[in-house]
């Protein structure tokens, strides 16, 4: 016999809702829950239980004594027992992951990954750190550890604290977690708070409603906002989840929804009672759950409720699409009835797809009906059949899902063209959901809730609770990854197996065989933590990729191997890493053996010393044997010295690690950086004798004489010349510039009458020319004997003399340049060419 | 692995500025930020200043100025994950504004305490770009500071410079490479490539040349067989599992800069090489005097707040790329036809501005006003561009420039180099800059397997007389990354028979003959060889591209036939060095060609799906640098091989000569005001 689909609705304003009896028999009756504080996690996730310790307690026989926290799955199976020894617990909550999160009054907040009882610990405390301002690294020095965590709320990724005091400290993400402190809150006794999660708030950051006193402030990271003045105290305050509506609860015992920036009117709901619900909660969007010990009600935005009573204490868990109800005896799911189930559902509906669902019932029955019903329907049977299907997701009992699949598989094959997609993905879904229902899994997802968490986050649940069969059966089905399985598998059984570790590896080995994406870095490292070192090189032997091994194998110190697999994978920073980690573990010596032989390790030490650590270069150069790379960082140090001093004491020291060998290229390179020294030497005894300050010191040989030249310290110049073998032909030129940059022209004209040059004259013309002395440069091109008459020529126009380019050109017996050269004459020098091209033009 | 629309360089610059800006939303509030000077460039390419302020951003300030004000209450810091250095900046800056007592400061980078410090809470965040380092983290964990910042990755790869050329804008790729033998840009390099991969399937067949190319490549297998390994069961469909060979993709040639000193070492004589030779191009963009192009016509907002003080003459920056028509019809023209072509642009614009007068109806006077911006912007660039040639060509006219390429051609075409060196050392004494010395002797040494050891020691002696003695320090780096070297005797007579000892230096002499890298009648208004850039010498990097990509053409070229009919039936017959073997052996490191294959089943499926048509993409890959000439080399070929191919040039950064000395110079001096 089918059973009745309105059972358990109940009509609240203008929308049902329905109580869905998931599991029975949770608990056993000896577990008091009206003594126990509940969180359970979202999307039908475990629920956590621990005893509330501000409840009596009936001493019994050893139990009782010892403060825990066991955790259930939803159909009440006992999944993990966690012993506490800390301080008072002050929150209880979940992540989206399914991460347990315990906070103590001290500030110490214990996220447990998995549901196995690992766990990761940080402090709240710790903000004072990040705090330069004074006054607020008071507060929080003192904050979490002096004043204490009152209480504590969580949304999917982080978590908000209450301290006494009234701050507030949130921490938006578990994987490296920040304490920071919202903005101070007025004091007052807190009567109620709540907490927006970031995904509805403007800010896009987390967000804290706290009732003070009869007031209700907005608090986020820069200021309180008051947002009620007056009304309260409220004794509770609860956040729809989607952010858009607040639901208060006064001292008067009324609930009051008002939209969440608090302008609209509010909605009121008397119930009647003086004392204050246990728990309120929003159930979906539009409802409000008022939870008393064994009384709920349920109220809608209109202020109308429906009632529902139990026999003992009664938990709620809310979900974003309902709330799951926990009792003793039953875990049940209130949820408001979607509009595709109550199209069809509905007392004398007679939309398309109730009708497509009343003519299967026809075809059974095998009357004509069937066919008469689906004539009517006809023009919109295609939607009627996408309603069937949808309704189909939101049934929970298998006989009304099958029924309304099969309506649609009936209603779509009448149809010329139908996307069957959604249908076969619905069924393969449904499969999915229907085997994760059963208790001995107990999650009960409802369909949205399913898509929410997404199949990976449905097969990371799984993994949580050891069931991989069921894990890797549901991978194969829908086709998604399953190495995370089997990797979770294989580190379980490392730390649970007792053969030895030849057999345990051959076992995971043979059957991970074959399977892509297994990372063995993380199997070898569950066996390094058990601590079955060998286990574990074994395993790693079988990862493919190089970097993954290597900070395992250098927390196992196989120090050398972690290097070479570094440098396989080609990854500069994992190179860096472990050099970095091996040379403050090593001693000097070893560590340079280490690199000696590897030289992308060595060319990385080398350059990383480079900047920060010459004496280490020193030392490698030294123990290498390699003169020159040592007397070039003395030298590079000399560089960087300041004090003369030691500054000519680097360059000896440079000048004597050079001395020892006879290589020419070492050789040349002692006598340089002794000239070096001898340069500098003698620039301060210039800089002593000739300047006020500093002028001479540091320069260039070259340099220095130019500068001699041009201060006209000749004598001193020559000197230095001599003294450092300058060539020759260097120092004309260094003259040239400098006595050209002086305008002394005097002395130019004086170097002119010596006979030969040994750079020749034509820079002599150039240089004079570019400083503009057209007259002196004029001077040195007859000089220029070597040049062909024809650039002599370029050359006398470019002083301006016209007239002796053209003697010049006559004397070459060049006519054409000289027909040039008419066109750029005048005056005077235009006669006097016109002479000579006569001269020239043969006579006829 | 569906074919993707759009460039990969549209690909990776809109993907890097969504990164960027969503990492900058996850920051409330206004804030300031913090960015290394070697990524500000980089950043300005993708995203304008006005977009960060719509994102929040009060005020930039550079990494290194280390001067931020406290005027913010969020601090973002942009750096370089691979740069300890920078990373302990961060850490100083960080622990500066918390800890006002701690007196220990873990480098000894000069910070300015800021006087209003301790008012304002900060709230820092970190950004890691390419990646986050366990370096990094090491040492922000060291300064104990790790869990109370923000940190993020920005993964910065290829930065598009152009539709066809993509960078990883790595300045110090080539210290890096050569001198520092740090082949952290090799994984950067490879780590971009694999972004390429995963965009279009496997390369079907890597092609390269050049020790560093091969490491490179070994990389790449192994990052895909890591993929693979990484790429989950997939189960029972093959279409999701691994990548594929690609069907859009011919394949990838790499050349390792090492190949080729010789080319880079030239100075560049196309527009705009001539430009980065002479002004400097920076991520697009290159800073003029003003007097040369006038002032910024527009106002520059807010800009002033990202230059910092700037000395000297006031500078413009000129932005260069293909948004500027003129500059892109400029760009890749031998510098002796510019003047010819802006003669050109000047009279065309003159005339169209005439037609003003010839308007008759209203109708064609709207379109001419319609026009106008038209006309305004190009005529300022035809100003800019006028202006910039004509600066360059008075520096080509002076006499060192004529010196320079006159012995550069010499040593380019084989000439016996000792001729030179009389030149060399009149420009030493001449003080000519030591960068412009140094590459000619550098040159030298790669053109003709090193110096005489007894020149070689003449010009240290004279170099180090003239520049000062610190530059024993450059003489060693140049040594050591094998630009400046004394001729061993083996290596004396590089003669081609010595195929024995290919391998550890570029036989150019052999190349020179083997490959036709002079060409001395090419023409540079009607180019038809690649060798229009350098007047004359082809670069031996392109021509080894060439031998992969136009065999025929380089058959014909060596044999002496007609280069224009070969082109028509050049075949990708034989594939990789096939046929250059022998030849491609005498230049520098190894040589090969990997073919990269998938599963063959889901290949031959595909193929039989996409068929065998369309432009497949060749991409270009030049470790270690690539020159502007070069890239207009490339774009030559790419040009003749239009329809069939495309070529995407990459490269770790864009250099040049000058650029490779100053990884060798040694910036200290002896002199007291220096060495602080």
């Amino acid at each position: 016999m089918a059973p009745n689909p309105l059972a358990n609705w109940e009509k609240i304003g203008n929308s049902f809702y329905r109580k869905i009896a998931v599991y029975d028999a949770i608990f056993e009756d000896d577990v008091e829950l009206e003594n126990y504080l509940v969180a359970g996690a979202p999307y039908g996730g475990a629920i956590a239980l621990h005893r509330d310790e501000t409840k009596p307690l009936r001493l019994r026989d050893g139990q009782g004594s010892r403060s825990t926290v066991d955790v259930h799955s939803c159909s009440g199976q006992r999944i993990n027992r966690i012993n506490w020894e800390q301080a008072t617990i002050r929150g209880l909550g979940w992540s989206d992951k399914e991460e347990l999160l315990i906070v103590s009054e001290d500030g110490t907040v214990r996220r447990y990954l998995g549901l196995d009882g690992e766990f990761t610990s940080f402090s709240l405390g710790n903000v004072s750190k990040s705090s330069s301002n004074e006054s607020a690294m008071l507060i929080m020095h003192q904050g979490a550890e002096e004043y204490g965590v009152r209480a504590c709320q969580f949304w999917s990724s982080g978590l908000v604290a209450l301290l006494s005091n009234n701050q507030l400290i949130v921490v938006s993400k578990y994987d490296e977690p920040r304490p920071r402190l919202l903005a101070p809150c007025p004091e007052g006794e807190v009567s109620s708070w709540t907490l927006i999660p970031p995904a509805h708030t403007l800010s896009r950051s987390v967000e804290v409603l706290l009732a003070v006193d009869k007031a209700v402030f907005l608090v986020d990271t820069t200021e309180a906002e008051e947002k009620i003045s007056q009304n309260g105290p409220f004794k509770h305050i609860s956040v729809s989840p989607d952010g858009l509506s607040v639901a208060l609860f006064t001292a008067e015992g009324k609930l009051w929804v008002v939209s969440n920036d608090f302008q609209s009117e509010p909605s009121e709901y008397d119930s009647k009672s003086r004392v204050p619900p246990s728990t309120v909660t929003w159930c979906g969007k539009d409802a409000v759950i008022l939870a008393w010990e064994d009384e709920i009600h349920l109220v809608g935005l209109n202020g109308v409720a429906s009632k529902y009573y139990y026999d003992g204490r009664v938990h709620v868990i809310p979900e974003f699409d309902g709330v799951r109800l926990i009792t003793n005896d039953t875990c049940e799911f209130l949820h408001k009835v979607a509009g595709v189930t109550e199209e069809i559902f509905r007392l004398g509906s007679s939309s398309p797809a109730s009708v497509l669902l009343d003519s299967v019932d026809q075809l059974e029955k095998k009357s004509p009906r069937a066919d008469e019903n689906i004539q009517r329907i006809r023009s919109s049977l295609p939607s009627a059949v996408d309603t069937c299907i949808k309704a189909a997701a939101l049934e929970y009992d298998g006989f009304w899902q099958k029924r309304l699949l099969k309506a649609a598989s009936f209603g779509k094959s009448v149809l010329d063209l139908y996307n069957s997609d959604e249908f076969v993905e619905m069924t393969e879904k449904l499969r999915v959901l229907k085997s994760l229902r059963d208790y001995r899994i107990g999650l009960p997802l409802t369909y949205e809730q399913y898509l929410r968490l997404t199949p990976d986050g449905l097969i990371e649940r799984l993994i949580n609770r050891h069931e991989y069969l069921l894990a890797i059966r549901i991978s194969e089905y829908l086709q998604i990854p399953a190495d995370r399985v089997y990797v979770h598998w294989a580190s379980q059984k490392v730390k649970v197996s007792t053969v030895d570790d030849e057999a345990v590896c051959k076992l995971i080995v043979q059957r991970l065989d074959g399977k892509p994406g297994i990372s063995f870095e993380a199997i070898a490292q569950a066996a390094y933590n058990e601590g079955r070192s060998h286990l574990a090189t074994q395993l790693l032997n079988h990862e493919p990729r190089g970097g993954k091994q290597v900070p395992l194998l250098l927390n196992m110190e196989e120090d050398e191997l972690a290097l070479d697999k570094a440098i396989e994978s080609g990854d500069d920073d994992l190179v860096n890493y472990v050099l970095l980690h091996l040379k403050s573990k090593l001693p000097l010596a070893s560590f340079f053996r280490l690199i000696n032989t590897r030289p992308m390790a060595s060319a990385l030490v080398e350059t990383a010393a480079r900047g920060e650590d010459t004496e280490l270069l020193k030392d490698l150069f030294y123990q290498d044997d390699r003169p020159i790379d040592g007397a070039n960082v003395l030298l590079t140090e000399a560089l960087r010295e300041s004090d003369r001093a030691r500054q000519a004491e680097k360059l000896q020291l440079a000048a004597r690690l050079l001395s020892d060998s006879k290589e020419p290229t070492v050789v040349l390179n002692q006598k340089l950086v002794t000239e070096a020294s001898q340069l500098l030497k003698a620039q301060e005894a210039l800089d002593k004798d000739l300047a006020d300050n500093s002028e001479y010191l540091g320069l260039s040989l070259n340099e220095t004489i130019y500068r001699l030249i041009r201060a006209g310290y000749s004598k001193r110049a020559q000197k230095i010349q001599s003294e450092f073998k300058m060539p020759e032909k260097t120092f004309w030129w260094l003259r040239l510039r400098a006595l050209v940059a002086k305008r002394d022209w005097g002395e130019l004209e004086e170097m002119a009458k010596i006979k030969k040059s040994p750079i020749g004259w034509e820079p002599f013309y150039n240089e004079i020319l570019g400083a503009g002395n057209t007259k002196l440069a004029s001077g040195f091109v007859p000089k220029c004997t070597h040049l062909p008459p024809a650039e002599r020529i370029e050359m006398w126009v470019k002083c301006g003399m016209i007239v002796k380019a053209g003697e010049e050109a006559q004397k070459a017996k060049d006519l054409n340049t000289l027909e040039l050269l008419r066109t750029k004459a005048s005056g005077p020098a235009a006669t006097e060419i016109e002479r000579m091209i006569n001269q020239l033009r043969p006579r006829k | 692995m569906a074919p993707f629309s759009g460039s990969d360089a549209d690909h990776f610059k809109d993907k890097a500025r969504r990164d960027l800006l969503t990492l900058l939303e996850g920051v409330r509030g206004k804030k300031n930020l913090v960015i290394s000077q070697e990524l500000a460039g980089p950043v300005g390419l993708f995203v304008k200043f006005s977009e960060l302020q719509d994102y929040g951003v009060h005020r930039v300030f550079y990494l290194e100025n280390a001067n931020i004000d406290s005027s913010q209450r969020n601090v973002v810091f942009l750096v370089r994950g691979e740069k300890a250095r920078h990373v302990r900046i961060v850490a100083d800056i960080y622990i500066e504004r918390h800890q006002d007592e701690l007196t220990f400061i873990l480098s000894t980078e000069q910070i300015k305490r800021l006087q209003n410090n301790g008012n304002v809470e900060h709230e820092f965040s970190i950004f890691f770009s390419p990646r986050r380092t366990l370096v990094g983290n090491a040492v922000l964990e060291e300064a104990g500071i790790t869990g109370d910042v923000n940190i993020a990755e920005l993964p910065l790869l290829f930065m598009p410079l152009e539709q066809d050329v993509l960078s990883l804008e790595l300045d110090d790729s080539f210290s890096d490479l050569y001198l520092h033998k740090d082949p952290g840009c090799i994984f950067h390099a490879a780590k971009a490539l694999m972004g390429i991969q995963q965009r279009h399937g496997y390369f079907p067949r890597i092609v390269g040349k050049g020790d560093n190319a091969r490491r490179l490549t070994d990389l790449l297998l192994r990052m895909r067989k890591e993929l693979d390994a990484e790429e989950s069961s997939g189960l029972a469909d093959p279409s999701a599992r691994g990548l594929l060979p690609s069907s859009n993709v011919e394949s990838l040639i790499i050349i390792d800069r090492d190949v080729d000193f010789g080319t880079a070492l030239l100075t560049q004589l196309t527009y705009e090489g001539l430009i980065d030779e002479y002004v400097g191009i920076k991520n697009n963009q290159a800073d003029v005097d003003t007097s040369i192009v006038g002032p910024a016509s527009a106002p520059q907002p807010q800009e002033s707040s990202k230059s910092p003080q700037q000395h000297g003459p006031p500078k413009r920056k000129v932005q260069l790329d293909a948004s500027d028509q003129l500059f892109n019809q400029l760009r890749d023209a031998n510098f002796a036809i510019v003047g010819d072509i802006l003669n050109k642009v000047a009279r065309r614009l003159e005339n169209e501005y005439e037609t003003r007068h010839t308007a008759k109806t209203t109708g064609e006077l709207r379109e001419f006003v319609n026009r106008l911006p038209t006309y305004q912007l190009e005529h300022q660039s035809l100003r800019t561009h006028t202006n910039l040639a004509e600066e360059i060509m008075r520096l080509t006219r002076s006499e060192t420039f004529r010196k320079t390429l006159e012995v550069q051609q010499n040593n380019a075409a084989g000439a016996d180099s000792t001729y030179q060196h009389e030149t060399i050392e009149e420009l030493i004494a001449r003080d000519v800059p030591l960068k412009t010395v140094l590459r000619l002797l550098c040159l030298e040494s790669c053109m003709s397997g090193g110096l005489r050891p007894r020149d070689l020691e003449n010009f240290k002696r004279q170099i180090v007389q003239a520049y000062g003695h610190q530059h024993l320090l450059t003489f060693w780096a140049l040594e050591k990354m094998e630009l400046l070297q004394p001729r061993s005797p083996a290596t004396t007579m590089l003669l081609p028979t010595s195929g024995a000892q290919a391998g550890s230096k570029t036989n150019y002499g052999y190349l020179r003959k083997n490959l036709r890298l002079v060409i001395e009648e090419v023409s540079e208004k009607d180019p038809n060889d690649i060798s229009y850039v350098y007047s004359g010498f082809a670069p031996l990097s392109v021509r080894l591209v060439q031998c992969v990509l136009q065999k025929s053409y380089m058959v014909s070229l060596i044999k002496g036939g007609t280069p224009a009919a070969a082109l028509n039936n050049a075949s990708t017959m034989s594939p990789g060095w096939l046929g250059f073997e022998d030849v491609v052996k005498s230049a520098r490191g190894a040589t090969f060609s990997i073919v990269q294959k998938g599963d063959d089943k889901a290949v031959r499926a595909r193929q039989t799906l996409s068929g065998n048509s369309g432009t497949k993409t060749v991409y270009v890959f030049f470790l270690g640098g690539i020159t502007f000439t070069e890239i207009a080399a490339l774009r030559f070929i790419a040009a003749q091989e239009a329809p069939k191919r495309k070529i995407v040039i990459c490269t770790t950064s864009i250099i040049s000569g000058d650029r490779m000395m100053e990884a060798a110079i040694e910036k200290g001096s002896f002199g007291p005001a220096d060495t602080k």
